[in-house]
This record gives C-alpha cells, sequence and structure tokens, in this order.
C-alpha cells in the first residue's frame, strides 16, 4: 500500500532538513492517519489534534527511525500509541453521550444500541455502514486498533505485529477476537448489516 | 445479512468453526482449508455462519475513506520546527573521539586540492623512479610525503566508521 523504498528516500531528505520532503511525506500519510485518529475517537477536532501531534512527534524522532523497518509500520505504531493513550486519558470524557462531531467537524449524535434506524442522520454511507461503524467504534481501543489497521488500513498480520510490537500469533487471536466481539454487538443490538 | 450466531454442538462444527477466520484469511494450510471447504459444503448452520463471516469481511472492507481537513498540512507545517532542527545537526552525528573528528586534522591537510597535488607529485616521482630519471630514495620520499594527506583523512573516515558500527552502537542511549 505504501511504497517502502521512496519513503525512505524521503526519510533520509528530511533528516537532512528538507522541507519538501516533510511535506511529501505528510502527504502520502495525511489521510491514513487522520482516518486512524478519527475512528478511534469518532470526535473530528481530536482526530485533528491528535494526527497533527502525531506528524509533529514523527518528525522529532526521525533521527531514532531504526531503517530496517518500514516507515509506515512506524508510523503507524506512533499513530496507535497516541491515540490508545488518549482514549484512556479521557476515558470519563468518551462516556458522554453529546458533544460528538463527525468527520466534516459537524455535530453528530452518538447512536445508542437501541435506537433505531436514524435516516436522518445518513447522509452518503448506507445504514448498514453506519451501523458497523458505530460497533467498531464501541469496541475496546485494542480490539478497534487491530480492526482498523486490518480492515480499514488493509495492512497485513505481519505489518501489524510490527506496528503492535506483538507476537503474530496474539494479532491473529486479537483480531479473532475483535471480529467476534464486532458479531455479538451486532447480534445483541439486533443490527443487520 | 444475519447476525445470529449459534455455536453448533457437533465437534465438526466447532473446529470448522473455529478455523473459518483462518479460512477466510487464507492463512490456513491447504488440507485444513479443504476441510473447511467440504464441511461447511455439507452443513446448514456452518455454512450460514460463514456467508456471515463473509460479509462482515466484506463490510469492514468497504468502510468509506475519510480525508483530512483542508487545512490539515498547512497547520503542521508552521508548526514543525525546521530551523530548530537544522540547527541542532551537530547534536545528532555520532560521538566519536576527538582524533576521529574531521576537524582533528589541519584544514590544509582535509582540501581537496592539497590531497590531489600530493598525489600527483607522488605518481610523478614514482614514474619518474621508474624511468630512472630520478634517484629511487628521493622519490619514494617524495611519494610517501605526496600520499600522507590522501592516506590520513582515508584513515580516520574508516576507522570512524568501525568505531561508529561497534563502540557507539553499543553504548546504550
Amino acid at each position: 500500500m505504501f511504497d517502502r523504498n521512496e519513503d525512505l528516500k524521503l526519510v533520509r531528505r528530511c533528516k537532512r532538513g528538507e522541507e519538501a520532503a516533510f511535506a511529501e511525506l505528510l502527504g502520502r500519510y495525511r489521510n491514513a492517519i487522520y482516518g486512524l485518529c478519527f475512528r478511534m475517537t469518532r470526535r473530528a477536532e481530536d482526530a485533528r489534534d491528535l494526527a497533527q501531534e502525531v506528524f509533529i512527534k514523527v518528525f522529532s524522532l526521525l533521527d531514532r527511525f531504526d531503517e530496517t523497518y518500514a516507515f509506515s509500520s512506524w508510523i503507524f505504531r506512533i499513530a496507535t500509541n497516541h491515540c490508545i493513550d488518549h482514549l484512556r486519558r479521557n476515558r470519563m470524557r468518551f462516556l458522554s453521550l453529546d458533544g460528538f462531531t463527525g468527520p466534516d467537524g459537524e455535530p453528530m449524535d452518538l447512536p445508542l444500541p437501541d435506537d433505531g434506524p436514524g435516516p436522518d442522520r445518513l447522509l452518503e454511507r448506507s445504514e448498514a455502514m453506519e451501523r458497523l461503524e458505530e460497533v467498531v467504534a464501541d469496541l475496546p481501543p485494542h480490539y478497534k486498533v487491530i480492526i482498523l489497521l486490518r480492515h480499514d488500513q488493509d495492512l497485513s498480520y505481519e505489518d501489524i505485529a510490527v506496528v503492535l510490537d506483538l507476537p503474530l500469533g496474539t494479532v491473529k487471536a486479537r483480531i479473532h477476537r475483535a471480529r467476534a466481539m464486532i458479531q455479538q454487538m451486532l447480534q445483541a443490538r439486533s443490527y443487520e448489516i | 445479512m444475519k447476525t445470529a450466531m449459534q455455536q453448533p454442538a457437533p465437534p465438526e462444527c466447532r473446529q470448522a468453526c473455529d478455523r473459518m477466520q483462518d479460512y477466510l484469511d487464507q492463512t490456513l494450510p491447504k488440507r485444513e482449508s479443504l476441510a473447511v471447504f467440504l464441511h461447511v459444503r455439507e452443513c446448514g448452520a456452518c455454512r450460514v455462519q460463514l456467508e456471515t463471516l463473509q460479509a462482515l469481511y466484506a463490510r469492514l472492507g468497504e468502510m468509506p475513506p475519510i480525508e483530512a481537513p483542508a487545512d490539515f498540512d498547512a497547520r503542521i507545517l508552521a508548526a514543525v520546527p525546521y530551523e530548530n532542527y537544522r540547527a541542532m545537526a551537530p547534536l545528532r552525528s555520532p560521538r566519536v573521539p576527538v582524533l576521529l573528528e574531521q576537524e582533528s586534522l589541519p584544514a590544509w591537510l582535509r582540501s581537496r586540492s592539497v590531497r590531489l597535488v600530493g598525489l600527483f607529485a607522488a605518481a610523478a616521482a614514482l614514474t619518474a623512479a621508474a624511468s630512472g630519471v630520478a634517484a629511487g630514495t628521493a622519490a619514494w620520499t617524495v611519494a610517501g610525503v605526496g600520499c600522507l594527506p590522501e592516506l590520513s583523512v582515508r584513515l580516520q573516515n574508516l576507522t570512524r566508521r568501525v568505531y561508529v558500527a561497534t563502540v557507539h552502537r553499543s553504548i546504550p542511549r
């Protein structure tokens, strides 16, 4: 998905202090990192702040980047750790049922499990997709991130193991568990997708 | 898609269900994959479960991409401290003993022109000695002195590289 050699060239140029190279790296990863942050937090404002902090952290840690690994794995590792830390720090805040925003920053209601289908909040996305996203959003952070890395970012199990610094077996077990949880949650909420 | 999932009682159904995700991920060994395929063909309950999982996989893969806001790049690029980064460049380079720092050799010795002239003089002296124009000892002395700048720089570079690759890397940071 991401060109490892091209990334490495850009990283080396960044290390030499070339602003244009960092801008190019930013262009390559902006949507992926912002998307991950948004789906982890479900708040446009938080996602923007988190993603920006991720990129600034990446820049400040460039010298510690080990070139034997893919840059994509490294940046996703920083992003996932940052998001999980953020969710831990703000655990109580996320219990609030209002104040959620969509990707465009517009206020959005948090769908409750026993809500019926709400046609007014479905814009371009299908109802089924909206419900699935809702269920994914309600997963515990460690399961949510692994589902997003696998299905949203399309990373392989091996890449996810590098990103999360976990053994391959643990990654597989956690993904299987996460999918089973999604199925159970869909069933509990009588959702069909 | 029905989301109902009932745990099938027979052991072969449980085994098939346990392997279904690996089957869909195509990470099962061929023989086990075939066993799942054959079981699902015969067992209606497991077939439903497999179709449910397949639909879930498909849906998860269809999550729409999310685009960063328009001003996203500009805000980051404005916040990145390039000037500081460039100013700190010397601190980021690996630390080596003073003798291995390039600056420990005199600037004239490191200069490209001195090194080239030295090499040229050495080559000329050796050629003269070989053709019998100059005395052997004098020619060898000139050649030795001529090669000295280039050799010093190269030897220092090599030693520094070896130091960084061995001693420096083993220092905990």
